[in-house]
């Protein structure tokens, strides 16, 4: 279940949050390898345990919204966000591809005035 | 006897009914023809107003409609930013010059905590509850909140809240305005030293601070409660919008912050009155800083996370796209939520705590800087090769990414512990909150206001003073607070009403940024009134042509709905009568230009030079 619900695309979305735990992961490591203000039993446990609450809390967190979203994905028909009770609004997957082929008509123009004006 | 006395109040308790009944009549038929500033908010909706509402005053005082709690949170977050942007304005009159001439050292630092605390209470959370309100159940498919009497109580709660925070400035013998700065620290606030810290104003000011976190616990409470129940079938997690995603996830930092602050607060004033020692022993100095900023720091994400869903919401339909990657930002924001509660410290670096805690809350405050970094590159990204439309709106939203970079990376940089040794109560700091919460949270609430102007209003706003309120605000914000960072480098410390001379040139540059900021605002108040009562009627359900792009998202719809069930009503009139008072007669010319505002794409490139 929770592989199906995991897919690639989800897995991707889901990196966003992945980078704050990388980093918290490595600062975790790196005070356990290298601490030049020494060990003492409270304030070292208090160290780690604030790091190790950010982390877990936001892994559990990501988890949970993660598995909430793509679940309702695979279970309910997807309209583009604050879109849905708008009448005529067409879901994210009928459209991707007509809406596709729109963005590359209209965008050439601008794409070349835009790329003209940032270079 | 007997009988002829109760004969009397019969009669009497009927002439008075009688004459309510005949003012309430005499209101509902003044109404009737003349929509007043307020119920013109709901002015097409007046059928319905008259089947379910009572009029007038009485209206607004018994209201449990979203809407209209909506509306009166706008008007009391505006009137409390009015008040303290004058409390500053007379503080930055002060500091033109280093010596103490205009007002007292104790009058400036009444002000200062005045102001800090009117911002953040007073108009930050309730300028943003005003738009959760309004608009939440519209974006969600919901009739309403899903308590709509607590609504109604937790807006009733704000007023007294700010009587008693501001009781100190009223003339009532023996009480005078707080001087603690909005921080509180003890044993200041304890009412230990010389000073007069003792005095009731601050005991008013702690129960004010108190009564207004109820009334935010209570509110985030039937937020929470609506989003998760009270959603459309159609609307799922997959596609709930951005804005509630960050009214959701700053609902539930209220609920784990604000009841701490409570808890702190009566400890505190246990402390003041009642002689406990919960902040006089030994680390009890400590103790009320790791109790208040455990508060604190969720506290300012609280007040940012609405605001980035407002840009975030805001922002990609005036560049006509949808949000580049969606889901990275409402991850992110859940990220933020998380990880604001595991950063308190860092305003702790200097106290002296133990070197090893301050480095763990270091790690979590750089990472929390990721999800941050992310929504800005978002926001940029949805822009990029965009076909932008620089409407007012969309003005205050690109000045929100531009002041919310410079604050990030201030923001950044005080969460490195070497550095904030340096900069600590300096300037600096100063100068970095508010980037982001005058540049951005507050420019946030402007590209809210007048983007959704024609849908609570009915009416468009004047299209060039909104230009001229976002270029006065951008400058002001830009010159006062880059200057602040600059004074910040140089040492200047904060919170002091005198200072040496060489800081006067800089001083003196902020003080002209807070003059042109209140510039700014005066041309806001101006338009938002004058437009509010004689502006243009909007007659398009969709006045931003959202549609085109395929970006219409649900209130507007709502909006459309209502437009086309109220009566017409001579709406061009109107709309020729606006010009009188309007600045350019052509903005009335046709009913197109009404939404003349969102009218003409403009070129890109000036905004990719902007960024
Ligand atoms: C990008 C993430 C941010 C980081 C890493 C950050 C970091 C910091 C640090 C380390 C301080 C303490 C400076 C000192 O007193 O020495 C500070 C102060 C402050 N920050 Fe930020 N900040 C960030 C974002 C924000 C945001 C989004 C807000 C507002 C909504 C905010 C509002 C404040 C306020 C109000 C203070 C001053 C508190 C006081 O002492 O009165 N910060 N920030
Ligand atoms: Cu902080």
């Amino acid at each position: 279940m929770a592989s199906k619900t995991f897919d690639k695309e989800t897995i991707l979305d889901l990196t966003v949050n992945m980078v704050p735990l990388v980093i918290i992961l490595f600062f975790v490591v790196g005070f356990a390898v290298f601490n030049p203000f020494g060990v003492d039993t409270l304030t070292s446990g208090l160290q780690f345990s604030i790091m190790v609450a950010a982390f877990v809390l936001l892994a559990a967190l990501t988890y949970l919204s993660g598995k909430a979203i793509a679940g309702s994905e695979k279970t309910d028909v997807v309209y583009p966000p604050g879109q849905a009770t708008v009448p005529g609004v067409k879901p994210l997957h009928e459209e991707h591809a007509e809406a596709e082929a729109e963005l590359d008509e209209s965008g050439d123009g601008d794409a070349v005035e835009a790329a003209e004006g940032t270079a | 006897m007997e009988v002829n006395g109760q004969l009397a109040l019969t009669v009497l308790m009927g002439i008075f009914l009688i004459a309510v009944a005949a003012w309430l009549a005499r209101v509902e038929d003044w109404r009737s023809y003349t929509p007043l500033a307020g119920g013109g908010a709901v002015g097409s909706t007046e059928q319905y107003v008259s089947e379910e509402k009572p009029s007038g005053v009485i209206r607004w005082l018994t209201t449990v409609d979203h809407k209209d709690i909506g509306i009166l949170y706008g008007a009391y977050g505006l009137i409390a930013f009015a008040v303290g942007g004058l409390m500053v304005v007379v503080m930055r009159l002060e500091l033109a010059d280093p010596a103490s001439t205009l007002i007292s050292n104790t009058f400036y630092n009444s002000l200062l905590t005045s102001h800090g605390i009117t911002m953040l209470f007073l108009f930050g959370t309730p300028i943003i509850a005003a738009f959760s309100n309004y608009f939440i159940p519209l974006l969600i498919g919901a009739d309403d909140m899903a308590f709509p009497r607590i609504n109604a109580i937790a807006f009733w709660l704000l007023p007294p809240a700010a009587l008693l925070i501001w009781a100190g400035f009223f003339p009532i013998p023996d009480v005078i305005p707080a001087q603690t700065a909005w921080t509180m620290y003890t044993p200041l606030s304890a009412g230990a030293g010389s000073g007069n810290q003792m005095n009731a104003g601050v005991d008013l000011m702690l129960l004010g601070l108190h009564l207004s976190g109820v009334s935010a616990t209570m509110g985030a409470i039937n937020f929470i409660a609506t989003i998760f129940t009270e959603r459309n079938e159609k609307v799922t997690w997959a596609n709930l919008d951005i804005f509630s995603w960050t009214i959701l996830t700053q609902s539930g930092l209220i609920l784990f912050a604000f009841p701490l602050l409570g808890s702190a607060i009566l400890m505190l004033l246990l402390d003041r009155n009642f002689g406990t020692m919960f902040f006089a022993v030994d680390g009890g100095a400590i103790l009320w800083q790791h109790l208040f900023w455990f508060f604190g720091h969720p506290e300012v994400y609280i007040l940012v996370l609405p605001p980035m869903g407002i840009v975030s919401l805001v922002l990609p339909r005036f560049a006509g796209r949808r949000l580049f990657g969606f889901k990275f930002v409402v991850y992110s924001t859940l990220a933020i939520g998380v990880l604001s509660f595991g950063v308190w410290a860092h305003h702790m670096f200097a106290t002296g705590i133990d070197p090893r805690l301050r480095a763990s809350f270091m790690a979590v405050s750089l990472a929390i800087a990721i999800p941050s970094a992310v929504k800005t590159f978002n926001w940029i990204t949805t822009m990029w090769n965009g076909k932008i439309r620089l409407t007012t709106p969309m003005l205050f939203c690109i000045g929100f990414v531009s002041n919310f970079i410079i604050g990030g990376v201030t923001g950044v940089f005080l969460a490195s512990i070497p550095v904030d040794l340096v900069l600590h109560d300096t300037y600096y700091v100063v100068g970095h909150f508010h980037y982001i919460v005058m540049g951005a949270i507050a420019f946030a609430g402007f590209a809210g206001i007048y983007y959704w102007f024609p849908l609570y209003t009915g009416r468009m706003y004047q299209v060039t003073l909104g230009k001229w309120h976002f270029w006065l605000s951008m400058v002001g914000t830009n010159l006062t607070f880059f200057v602040m960072v600059l004074l910040g480098y140089g040492g200047m410390p904060r919170r002091y009403a005198t200072y040496l001379p060489q800081f006067a040139t800089l001083h003196q540059i902020a003080t002209v940024g807070a003059l042109i900021l209140l510039a700014g605002q005066i041309i806001f108040v101006w338009n938002f009134v004058q437009s509010w009562l004689e502006g243009p009627k909007v007659e398009d359900g969709d006045p931003w042509d959202l549609a085109d792009d395929d970006l219409l998202t649900s209130e507007w719809h709502w909006f459309d709905r209502k437009l086309q069930t109220a009566v017409a009503d001579g709406g061009e009139e109107e709309a020729e009568l606006a010009t009188d008072g309007g600045e350019r007669i052509d903005d009335s010319q046709s009913s197109s230009d009404v939404s003349s505002d969102g009218g003409e794409p403009v070129d890109e490139t000036d905004v990719a030079s902007d960024e």
